[in-house]
C-alpha cells in the first residue's frame, strides 16, 4: 500500500511540512516533478529563509580555517563535493559504484586490549542482510556469507553519523547526507568516499557470532 | 591618528570601521546561496548540507579577493551543480535527467520576503481543486484528514489529488 505513489508522494510531503530532511528512494525518481513540486512549495512558504546563526558561525569558522595554502583538504574537497562533480561528469549515478576509493587502504578497527564480544546467534542473521550489533564502544554492521560473517563499522566513512541498514536497496546509508555504501563497506554514491572500517567479526564452534570489540 | 584622538571624549576609545573582511563578504552572498537552495530542497538540514559544500568549494575562489559580483556567479554555478547533484543522488536519476531542472536562473538582488504570495501566484495557476487542497496542505499546514474534511472528501482521494496537483504545479514557470 505504501508504494502507491500517492502514498510516498505524502510521507515525503509530510517530512517537508515537518521541517525534517529529504529522504527519498531510487523508486521515487517516477515522482520527481512530484516531488521537487513539493520541496520547493515547502521551501518557499515561508519566505526567504536565513541561515541559523549557529550553522552561520559554523561556516565562517570553517571558510577561516581552511587551509591557507594550495586548494583543499581531501576532506574538504570531499565534503565540497568534488565527489559529486566527478559522478556529474561520469554521468550516471549507477556508474558511482565503479569509481575508485580515494584512500590507500582502510584499516580494520583494532581496540586496544580488544575482547570478543558475542552479539547474535548465526542462525538469527539473515544472508546478505545487516544487523547492527553493538560490542562495547565498537558499532557494526555485521552479514551472513553462509557460515562465516563479515562486520564493517556502522560510522559514515565522511561525517560522523551512524548508519542504517535500508533492507529493501541493500546499503547501508548515512542520515546526515547523501551517501551509500555496499555491505562490504565500499562507497556506492558519486561520492568518491573512504570505504567503511572494517570490524573483525568471527563465528564460534557453537554458532554464536562475535565482534571484536571492547569491554 | 589614533584611536583616542576621534570625536568620543577624553579616553574613550572609538572603534574604527574595520574593511569588509573576504569572510564576512563569503557569508553575505552565501546568504543568498542558502535561501537560493532553501527553496528548493525545502527544508533546513539538506539546505545547510548544500550551502557549506558550496562554501567549500568556493573557498580557493574567495581567496583570490574577487569582488562580491564575480563571487556571487561562481557561488550560484556552484550551487546549481551541487543542487544537480543533490536531487541525482537522492532520485538515482542521471544529471542530464534532471537537465530541466537545473536551469535555475541567479538571483541579483536578496529575494523579497513574500513566501506566501509567490506560492499563491503559483497556486492560482491551477484549477480549483487543485490550488485548494496544496494551499491547505502547504500554507495552512493542515494534515490530510482535515483537507479531506474541508473539501467534503476523502483522505485517500485527497492523497491522490494532492499528486496530481504537485505534477500540475511541477510544469508551472514560476516555480523554475
Amino acid at each position: 500500500m505504501n508504494d502507491k505513489p500517492e502514498n510516498r508522494v505524502d510521507k515525503i510531503v509530510a517530512g517537508l511540512l515537518r521541517g525534517r530532511r529529504l529522504k527519498l528512494r531510487g523508486g521515487d525518481a517516477e515522482e520527481k516533478e512530484a516531488i521537487t513540486a513539493a520541496a520547493r512549495l515547502a521551501g518557499m512558504r515561508q519566505g526567504p529563509q536565513r541561515m541559523h546563526p549557529a550553522f552561520r558561525n559554523r561556516l565562517a569558522r570553517e571558510l577561516e580555517q581552511a587551509p591557507r595554502e594550495g586548494w583543499m583538504t581531501r576532506r574538504a574537497a570531499l565534503v565540497a563535493g568534488l565527489g559529486l562533480a566527478a559522478g556529474a561528469a561520469g554521468g550516471y549515478i549507477g556508474r558511482a559504484v565503479e569509481t575508485r576509493p580515494v584512500e590507500a587502504a582502510v584499516r580494520p578497527i583494532e581496540p586496544l586490549n580488544g575482547r570478543w564480544i558475542d552479539v547474535a546467534a548465526l542462525k538469527d542473521l539473515t544472508e546478505g542482510q545487516g544487523k547492527r550489533v553493538t560490542a562495547g564502544s565498537v558499532g557494526a554492521f555485521v552479514f551472513r556469507r553462509g557460515d562465516a560473517v563479515t562486520a564493517v563499522s556502522s560510522i559514515c566513512s565522511h561525517l560522523p553519523c551512524e548508519l542504517w541498514w535500508d533492507g529493501r536497496g541493500e546499503h547501508l546509508v548515512c542520515p546526515c547526507h547523501p551517501a551509500r555504501f555496499t555491505s562490504q563497506g565500499h562507497s556506492a554514491t558519486s561520492y568518491d568516499l573512504p570505504s567503511l572500517n572494517p570490524v573483525h567479526a568471527r563465528v564460534t564452534a557453537e554458532g554464536r557470532v562475535e565482534v571484536l570489540g571492547t569491554e | 591618528m589614533t584611536a583616542q584622538e576621534q570625536p568620543g571624549g577624553p579616553g574613550e576609545v572609538v572603534e574604527l570601521p574595520a574593511a569588509p573582511r573576504a569572510t564576512d563578504i563569503a557569508l553575505n552572498e552565501l546568504e543568498l546561496v542558502y535561501a537560493f537552495i532553501y527553496a528548493r530542497v525545502g527544508n533546513r538540514a539538506d539546505a545547510e548540507d548544500l550551502t557549506q559544500q558550496v562554501a567549500l568549494k568556493a573557498i580557493p575562489r574567495l581567496r583570490q579577493g574577487a569582488p562580491a559580483s564575480a563571487i556571487r556567479g561562481y557561488l550560484f554555478a556552484t550551487a546549481r551543480s551541487v543542487l544537480g547533484g543533490f536531487w541525482s543522488t537522492r532520485l538515482g536519476l542521471s544529471e542530464a535527467e534532471l537537465r530541466e531542472d537545473l536551469a535555475l536562473p541567479v538571483p541579483t538582488t536578496p529575494p523579497s520576503d513574500e513566501g506566501v504570495e509567490i506560492v499563491q501566484q503559483i497556486l492560482a495557476q491551477l484549477s480549483d481543486n487543485y490550488r485548494r487542497v496544496l494551499e491547505l496542505r502547504f500554507l495552512h499546514g493542515y494534515s490530510l484528514k482535515e483537507v479531506a474534511a474541508e473539501m467534503h472528501s476523502t483522505v485517500g482521494a485527497i492523497k491522490v489529488m494532492q499528486l496530481r496537483a504537485l505534477r500540475a504545479a511541477a510544469r508551472l514557470r514560476p516555480l523554475e
